[in-house]
């Protein structure tokens, strides 16, 4: 196991480079770039600020030096569009916002999507299963950009119960329509994948033989049907927790979480080059260590995965 | 609250900070007006994203600059009407040849933490903004306002300490401009001419704004800041006229989709924001006193490009013109925008400052005589039925510039049997293909940059950086450069604009206008300053 981890991490470092490079130069072949304005620049006023942002050095230089300082320094330079801001300033304000919203929409759809499959799973076509597969159906099809301007005609204008956005660090009331929005796609998913797994692994040998010898069935449930029927749950669950706690633009656009969602698309929008990179960054060292995560949680739950 | 009673309001509360006799502070009525003010004065307001910096050196956007104006006062400040008041001078004296502007600066202007605000401020200030090592995107305003070295300060080639300001004293400023500059005072009005505080900005490098960190001079001081979230500011005791100022605390809250915020507004969490497009006239009829439309500094055109590698038929003078003719500015306005935009024949908004909209023959013509002379014009160019005309024309991705277009090109279809193809791109990529000229007609936004018609003209002149129909005209490029140091400039505006109408370069589409939502119990709105540029200081709320 020891070695497989290390095997993996040391993957993970290539890995990331690439997705630097690739990214930093797809980044550049973009047409515009961060100083430009509908009223150009002055050319001397543009040589300053090129220079401040050691954008006159050539194209190699600048991918060397980029990498350097995020290597020795952890400094991923200063936003180009923020101008008395730095990356880092940007990530350690939005980041924490998202991963909040992100993590309690993780445990709602699990919790959510979980129970559902496995109640639809057991009470198999009856009207719990219908109605289990409807909710989650109807969950999916209603995209977030749709059921985010309803909750707040709901519960801001109509009921005035919630807040209609902000963040104001993260008291309950301004975490919920967020949390209710991210999580329904998720947890749709969820339940599907779960429900269907379920089923397949009822109907296996070992779940027969485990109520043959007169096992109740919440036992058989809980101690022989679970662990299996997770897996495919689980593989689902890496790539969706990295999805949630990075963040959601369409969440920091109609709630104005101000997480990092928004700074990720803005900074696409501004070509602000040093967000780009820093958020990508970011998103790709998450998603490679929490698919190791899961490849870890695999061995674990399923024994006859041996790494 | 109808337009007449928020005027009112707006000049009482002038008339408060000019004269600072009145305590308004912990009253229940307002001193002049004697309206009851509410005992919650918290203004809160809603801005589409996060700007980009609120450091007065550095600041680019509008929404930037209302925050930037609260937080600092420069030399001067404009009234209700846009009109120059004095801020942290008293006023100002011009040379003979109009090439030295002394400043007179108040003896009791104080900084945040106590600091005399003195001309030294203001000179470090104007060197910083301007200096290579700050590398401003906004620096070239420096170079705008004509002040001395101004030019080779930026470009590196003489250390800013040779820019022409200099303290004569504490309480002297002595500004010299490379050439006169008629509407220079009213430039100092804008937040890249504001003082900083040297110790502050020394001592924290860029993180001197920081709240904790920032020193500031203006009637707020910023007390929170959650980028792409909200941004406090609060009353600032130490401002010279803090005891007129009403409103205690202003909130900034960045929500980024129109519509959340029109929702947001009215569940009460706003006192302001922007009216989504197209929902003015029912929001007009729904909420009478809380809609606003006025009229907002920028025009709305459609360039050709008259480079040579351009389309070759677009190079005559008079298939532009007829193009031009055959728009119904007023379904656009009227049918498609619905904002109480104005129709354009001229590039200079109609509202600017001492510019009177000159005679452009084809404002006065029905929609139908301008039809039948595009159509005429078309004709002898040797298109019609048998030999179509087919145009590309481009915008930037957005729904409203779709909409404009697609009008545009049914009229250019109906009217002169014109082949359009529209094509969008995403902003950066626009702005790329318009600035190297890769495209045929593309769409134009542009907004002033002070109240007065050369900043719009002057994108007519050959060498400007924001020509990008590359427009060559000698006569042009002489008006302009005359109406820089004239008197009188309005007959050579005239007659530049007279050029545009024939020459059709652009055709001028629509001037803008701002449409906002504003909150019953809100007053003192500068509903007639063009330029938008609103103190908090002057706005208050009313008990309901």
């Amino acid at each position: 196991m020891f070695s497989f981890v290390a095997r993996r991490l040391a993957v993970a470092i290539p890995t990331l480079l690439i997705l630097i490079v690739v990214s930093f130069v797809l980044m550049y072949a973009a047409p515009g770039g961060p100083f430009n304005s509908e009223r150009p620049l002055p050319p001397a006023v543009l040589a300053n600020i090129e220079a401040k942002y050691g954008l006159d050095q050539p194209f190699w230089k600048q991918i060397v030096n980029y990498v350097a300082s995020v290597v020795t320094q952890f400094d991923f330079g200063p936003s180009f569009q923020y101008k008395d801001r730095s990356v880092n300033d940007v990530i350690a304000q939005g980041f924490p916002v998202t991963l909040t919203y992100g993590f309690w929409s993780f445990v709602v759809a699990v919790t959510i999507g979980v129970s559902l499959g496995v109640a639809a799973a057991i009470k198999h076509n009856t009207w719990l299963d219908y109605l289990a597969v409807g909710i989650s159906i109807g969950a999916q099809v209603l995209p977030n950009f749709v059921m985010a301007p309803i909750l707040l005609l709901i519960f801001t204008l109509w009921l005035g119960w919630l807040p209609g956005g902000g963040w104001n660090g993260g008291q309950w009331p301004y975490l919920i329509m967020p949390v209710i929005a991210l999580s329904t796609s998720y947890m749709a998913s969820i339940a599907r994948i779960t429900r269907s797994s379920m089923l397949e692994v009822l109907n296996a040998n070992f779940i027969r033989t485990a109520r043959a010898k007169g096992l109740p069935m919440r036992r058989v449930i809980w101690k022989h049907a679970m662990k299996p029927a997770m897996l495919p749950v689980l593989s689902y669950l890496g790539p969706a927790f990295v999805g949630m706690i990075t963040g959601s633009v369409i969440i920091d656009v109609f709630f104005s979480t101000g997480g990092i969602g928004q700074f990720f698309v803005n900074s696409a929008f501004n070509r602000d080059y040093s967000v780009i990179m820093g958020i990508t960054i970011l998103v790709g060292a998450l998603t490679i260590f929490f698919n190791l995560v899961v490849d870890i949680l695999y061995a674990w739950i399923d024994p006859k995965i041996r790494y | 609250m109808t337009l007449k009673n928020r005027l009112l309001a707006t000049s009482a509360a002038i008339l408060i900070a000019a004269t600072g006799t009145v305590h308004a502070n912990g009253h229940a009525t307002h001193p002049l007006t004697g309206e009851t003010l509410a005992s919650d004065q918290t203004f809160t307001y809603r801005v589409g994203d996060e700007s980009p910096s609120y450091d007065p050196g550095l600041v680019e956007d509008v929404d930037g600059a209302d925050v930037v104006r609260d937080l600092f006062e420069g030399l001067m400040n404009q009234d209700a009407a846009g009109n120059l008041i004095p801020g942290v001078a008293t006023g100002y004296t011009v040379s003979d040849d109009k090439l030295v502007y002394t400043f007179t600066l108040r003896d009791n202007a104080k900084w945040s933490n106590g600091d005399p605000v003195t001309a030294g401020d203001f000179v470090y200030a104007w060197r910083r903004a301007a200096s290579p090592e700050l590398a401003s995107p906004y620096s070239w305003y420096i170079e705008l306002m004509s002040i001395e070295n101004a030019s080779a300060v930026i470009a590196g080639d003489m250390d800013p300490s040779e820019l022409g300001v200099t303290a004569i004293d504490d309480t002297t400023l002595e500004v010299r401009l490379s050439q006169p500059l008629p509407y220079f005072a009213q430039m100092v009005t804008h937040g890249t001419t504001f003082p900083v505080h040297q110790a502050t900005v020394e001592a924290h490098g860029s993180d001197w704004m920081k709240p904790g960190n920032i020193v500031s001079n203006g009637a707020y001081v910023l007390t929170e800041f959650v980028p792409q979230e909200r941004l406090v500011r609060e009353r600032n005791p130490m401002y010279w006229n803090n005891d007129a100022t009403i409103l205690e605390k202003v909130v900034k809250l960045v929500v980024a989709d129109e519509n959340v915020a029109l929702t947001r507004y009215l569940a009460g969490e706003l006192d302001m924001t922007d009216v989504p497009a197209g929902q003015f006239p029912r929001l007009s009829t729904q909420y009478p006193n809380q809609a606003v439309s006025v009229p907002q500094a920028c025009s709305y055109y459609y360039m050709f490009n008259l480079r040579d590698n351009a389309p070759a038929e677009l190079q005559n003078p008079d298939v532009r013109k007829a193009l031009s003719l055959a728009i119904d500015r007023d379904i656009i306005v009227d049918a498609v925008l619905a904002g109480g935009q104005k129709p354009a024949y001229t590039f200079t908004h109609w509202a600017t400052a001492g510019f009177e909209t000159p005679d452009i023959p084809m404002a006065s013509m029905t929609q139908d005589a301008r039809n039948a002379m595009a159509q005429e014009l078309l004709a002898q160019a040797g298109y019609g039925s048998d030999n179509p005309l087919s145009i590309d024309l481009l915008y930037n991705t957005s729904e409203a510039h779709k909409s404009v277009a697609l009008a545009v090109s049914q009229m250019w279809k109906q009217t002169l049997g014109v082949e359009t193809t529209l094509s969008n791109q995403e902003w950066q990529t626009f702005l790329e293909a318009r600035g190297t000229g890769d495209y045929a007609v593309a769409r134009g936004g542009w907004c002033a940059d002070y109240n007065e018609a050369s900043t719009f003209l002057d994108l007519m002149q050959s060498e400007s950086g924001y020509n990008d129909s590359k427009y060559l005209n000698p006569e042009v490029d002489a008006l302009l450069a005359e109406a820089k140091t004239s008197n009188n400039p309005q007959p050579l505006y005239d007659r530049v604009e007279e050029f545009i109408a024939q020459d059709t370069p652009i055709i001028p589409i629509y001037h803008y206008a701002a449409v906002d939502m504003f909150a019953e119990d809100l007053k003192g709105w500068p509903t007639e300053n063009f330029e938008q540029n609103w103190y908090s200081r002057n706005l208050y709320k009313v008990a309901e």
